[in-house]
């Protein structure tokens, strides 16, 4: 008994020493590690006001000597802070292993057995307790969950539909407000964006306003028909006769001549380079051209891509206060009407064994990219103002060249593609697919073309339909008589012409896809044709520009000829026609 | 002579251990001026021998721990060696890797195809795991670093109502859910983020790490071992596993005799009393009918607590650093003109397109939806089976440790008075907690 009356005393006192040699530790510790953390040796104030002085003053070597020194100073105090946190903690350590072994010594001494406690019926209670806690438990994590669920901002979708255009988002990079009042009806809007680059205000044009450009692959909406009037009808690109100006462009490219107002758009490249050209449609004065430069994301070296094709066969889209331009390897740039940069992305260089071809097109706040490519099919929409993807769809088909184009009917929009196997429409809005008719196989180049309310397409060793688009789509007929491999067809008036790679035009009745007539012109045709007041114009490859009546009756009103060889689709504008050469870009109409 | 051989071992081990070196794949370089590379937040890489070594030492530890609990039925053996795997486990390997930490590498590999889990991380998961199945939790008893730390510190711990312990113990399957959760969608490991204990293992971690640890430590001198108790995800599986162990620690090595002087032996209130002298034909008609009733009710747990999980996807997956960076950068976009943000700096340097990061983080916060209705049906599922258990009234003629909640550590051994032949001993005053 005495014994352990002894061993109790000394284990109090050893616990008592140890105590309090932890608790002066513990402080001590505190301290050092208020020090630590207000006194780093970066923050470091006179340090800072000496580095200061340094840069006013580069030369001074006596400075150079009192920051070394003060930064060694600084240094050393916080390493050794360090230390004395680390050393402080070891002796923390051993103190409390003595001291808590003291205590449980004490308590094993001092231990008794207790009475135990009879709990009786109380276990059953006890159950009935728990569960009752347990669902109280339950129901508050449950309604915290939902709470913190319903109080927490998912920024991503927020972020998505600021993107669509449907949420006023107080984003000081996107206020845009689109007022349309239904899925794909265009009316003429306004919308602000206050972004650091590209145009103050955003402004959405009519089909109207549209309709008097030739902004894109084959005109307004990609439709092959122009409302352009005086478009002459004859020329010498060779002698100059009616050659307002012609210019070399410095980089090729199939692409097509744009344009919009007094400025004509095209770009070209090599492996050097991805360049958008613009030139003064009066005077054909470059005014600027702009190198897309790195972007990236981009290919280190440009991919491989047929002759027919190049490093830069798709055309431009301009939209009035942008200008959008599209390359093989994937590069897709916005500048402004002045050159300027607005924002540029790669959206993955396409798996494409003859080189991306598909041209762009645009309507409103949205720039549509059909990208089919040995992957898979895929049509991508993207907001013009940021270049953010507005809806990206993959759908299943095979690769394509063919562009998109946007049907207007009954002032509804929606965009139209071709592809092996599928000829679709799909809401410009969400990119849902409308309508969509199995009927095309091959390697699909021609685009669609619309008129009457019908859609045609057709391509090279499949054939050429009519479809009646609705739910469902309707082919209303279809021929394999005679098929275009490259150039897109064009309908007017009830008829539809079809240019081939062989140098065959033909004319085919809407309506009924009876053959009216067709000639053979000797050269091939890569470039797509035209209609305009009433005159079908398509330029072969030679650059022998074919200008016939848009009748039921062949009649060649002109063959004017460029001088060199053609593969671009003209573009149209009143009293003008901008057609690119293979060297050089022309601009035809009267002096 | 046992003892000895125990302590020769011990010896021997951790000799052996500081001969050898681990290997580093990219040794770091010498300074002239004898600077002194810092320690890594996570322990540097042991060779490969090394590594099986521990799970040798895991084995031998369990193996040693289950035939204590089961044979020896010594309390004394048991704490040595819970010491010896908190200075092995505990100081020497830094508190890493650990059985508890192993759910997260085995989460995601199983959900990450570019995640290949080490051998040792799977046999530290299942070892215990197996053990538990045959002789109960002796991996809490004597091998856990995290349990032995706490359990050295037990001063006078108090008990706890049982609605008070079942109610807590519904936050380990919580943590359990969470953990699997992050791990399987790449977010995080949070069980070794928080463990409360590595920081002194390694003597290092973060000041609040620090406090929290200390916390723990602070609450274990009267609430015994509260982070096994409350929080361990480990502990939830081992708990299930236990209840279907085929041996498991008991009291008496023979028949009780109703002394009922381990009554209040165990600081974890794990043993369950004799119920002979209930009422319980009377008490059984109740139970029935909440059983049934909480029974057809789980689908419904399911159900809501899938609901409520996908729910919480959004707030959840805010943890996920690619959809935090995403979601800063959609908020606040003038940060990207902050160049101390090294995370902005860093993803605006990358040539990633901002459209292809929101991409990104979309795929994984749908991962977060679907992990969520996953994680609410499982703990919706759990709640109806604890609302379940709490209505089974099974009869007990003795005391008995609970399965499913001793930890077999053998402090009520030496309270009970009945030796192995069945004869009944002097009540021992020799008690150690």
């Amino acid at each position: 008994m005495k014994d352990q009356t002894t061993k109790l005393k000394f284990l109090y006192r050893l616990m008592l020493v140890t105590g309090i040699f932890c608790s002066i530790v513990t402080i001590l510790l505190l301290l050092n590690f208020w020090q630590i953390q207000h006194n780093k040796p970066l923050d470091n104030v006179a340090l800072k006001t000496l580095v200061d002085r340094l840069t006013a003053d580069p030369n001074n070597d006596a400075l150079k000597v009192d920051i070394r020194n003060l930064d060694l100073l600084a240094r050393k105090a916080y390493f050794n802070s360090e230390w004395q946190v680390v050393t402080g903690g070891i002796l923390l350590l051993f103190g409390a292993i003595v001291f808590f072994t003291a205590l449980k010594v004490y308590r094993d001494i001092q231990a008794k057995i207790e009475v135990p406690v009879d709990l009786g019926r109380n276990a059953a209670i006890a159950r009935i307790l728990s569960q009752r806690w347990l669902l109280v438990t339950i129901g508050i994590l449950f309604v915290g969950a939902l709470s913190a669920s319903y109080l927490s901002k998912d920024y991503l979708k927020i972020y998505n539909l600021s993107v669509n255009g449907s949420l006023k988002t107080g984003n000081s990079q996107i206020q845009q407000v689109n007022i349309t009042s239904a899925a794909g009806t265009v009316t003429d809007s306004i919308s602000k964006n206050d972004s650091a680059k590209g145009p103050k205000a955003t402004v959405l044009l009519s089909i109207a306003e549209i309709k008097k450009q030739s902004n894109s692959f084959r005109g307004p909406f990609g439709n092959g028909v122009s409302t352009h009037k005086n478009i002459p009808v004859s020329w010498n690109g060779a002698k100059g006769t009616k050659v307002i100006w012609k210019v070399k462009v410095p980089k090729s490219g199939y692409n097509s001549p744009v344009i919009w107002g007094d400025k004509v758009f095209v770009s070209g490249a090599d492996n050097k380079s991805e360049v958008v050209f613009c030139y003064d449609l009066l005077t054909g004065k470059l005014l600027w051209q702009h190198d897309a430069g790195k972007i990236p994301g981009s290919p280190a070296a440009r991919p491989e891509v047929s002759q027919d094709t190049g490093l830069s066969p798709s055309t431009l889209v301009v939209d009035g206060q942008r200008v959008f331009a599209i390359f093989p390897t994937g590069d897709l740039i916005c500048l402004d009407m002045d050159g300027n940069p607005i924002w540029s992305k790669n959206i993955g260089e396409p798996d494409n064994h003859y080189g991306h071809a598909s041209s762009l097109i645009a309507l409103q706040d949205k720039l549509f990219i059909q990208y089919d490519s040995n992957k898979g099919g895929r049509i991508i929409a993207l907001n013009v103002l940021t270049g953010n993807t507005v809806w990206d769809i993959r759908r299943k088909t095979q690769i394509s060249w063919s562009s998109p184009v946007i049907m207007v009917a009954n002032n509804k929009t929606q965009l139209v593609t071709t592809s092996n196997p599928l000829v679709a429409g799909y809401d410009t809005q969400t990119g849902k697919e409308l309508w969509s008719v199995d009927c095309m196989s091959g390697e699909v180049a021609p685009s669609v073309c619309y008129g009457g309310g019908l859609v045609f397409a057709g391509n090279d060793n499949a054939k050429l339909v009519a479809i009646q688009p609705g739910t469902p789509a309707k082919i209303l007929w279809e021929s394999d008589e005679i098929l275009p491999e490259v150039s897109s067809p064009v309908v007017s008036d009830g008829l539809l012409f079809i240019c081939t790679s062989s140098g065959t035009i033909a004319c085919i009745d809407a309506t009924t896809g009876k053959k009216q007539w067709e000639n053979d012109f000797g050269t091939g045709f890569y470039s797509s044709p035209v209609i305009t007041e009433g005159k079908i114009y398509a330029i072969d490859m030679g650059g022998k520009m074919h200008i016939l009546k848009v009748s039921r009756d062949k009649k060649i009103v002109g063959e004017p000829t460029l001088g060199e060889k053609a593969f671009a689709t003209p573009a149209f504008t009143d009293g003008r026609i901008v057609i690119r050469g293979v060297n050089n870009l022309f601009c035809i109409g009267d002096k | 002579m046992r003892k000895y051989i125990t302590i020769i071992l011990f010896l021997l081990t951790l000799t052996f251990s500081s001969f050898v070196n681990g290997q580093q794949r990219f040794p770091k370089p010498e300074f002239s001026t004898g600077y002194v590379t810092p320690s890594p937040t996570t322990p540097e890489p042991r060779a490969s021998l090394l590594e099986y070594t521990d799970v040798v030492i895991l084995v031998i530890v369990l193996s040693i721990a289950s035939w204590i609990a089961l044979k020896k039925r010594s309390r004394r053996l048991m704490l040595w060696l819970s010491v010896f795997s908190l200075l092995y486990f505990g100081f020497y390997r830094e508190g890493c890797i650990c059985s508890i930490g192993a759910i997260q590498n085995v989460t995601l590999t199983l959900f990450d195809p570019l995640y290949a889990i080490s051998l040792t991380a799977l046999l530290f998961f299942l070892i215990p795991l197996i053990f538990t199945l045959f002789f109960g939790r002796t991996f809490c008893a004597a091998a856990c670093p995290l349990g032995a730390i706490q359990d050295l510190l037990i001063i006078t711990p108090f008990s706890t109502p049982v609605w008070i312990r079942k109610t807590l113990g519904f936050i380990p399957y919580v943590y359990l859910g969470l953990a699997v959760l992050y791990a399987a969608t790449g977010t995080d490991f949070i069980i070794c983020r928080y463990d409360p204990f590595v920081g002194f293992f390694r003597a290092n971690a973060s000041f609040n790490m620090f406090l929290i640890g200390a916390a723990f430590l602070g609450l274990g001198l009267f609430f015994a071992r509260p982070y096994c108790r409350i929080f361990c995800p480990y502990g939830a599986i081992l708990n299930l596993m236990s209840r279907f162990s085929w041996k498991h620690l008991t009291i008496t090595p023979a028949q009780c005799i109703q002394c009922k002087l381990c009554s209040t032996s165990c600081p974890f209130d794990a043993i369950e009393q004799p119920t002979e002298d209930q009422k319980s034909d009377e008490l059984q008609g109740v139970n029935l009918k909440r059983f049934i009733i909480f029974g057809l009710l789980i689908p419904v747990w399911i159900l809501a607590g899938g609901y409520i999980g996908s729910k919480s996807s959004v707030f959840l997956s805010k943890a996920n650093p690619k959809i935090y960076l995403t979601e800063l950068l959609i908020a606040h976009p003038e940060l990207k003109n902050d160049v101390n943000n090294i995370d902005i700096q860093t993803f605006l340097t990358s040539g990633k397109s901002f459209e292809v990061q929101v991409k990104e983080a979309e795929i994984i916060r749908h991962k977060f939806y679907i992990g969520g209705w996953i994680f609410g049906g499982f703990l919706g599922f759990v709640i109806g089976m604890m609302l379940m258990n709490q209505s089974v009234f099974r009869k007990r003629k003795d005391y008995q440790p609970s399965k499913s909640d001793c930890y077999s550590c053998g402090r009520c051994l030496k309270y009970c008075p009945v030796k192995k032949d069945g004869t009944v001993d002097e009540i021992s005053k020799d008690i150690t907690h």
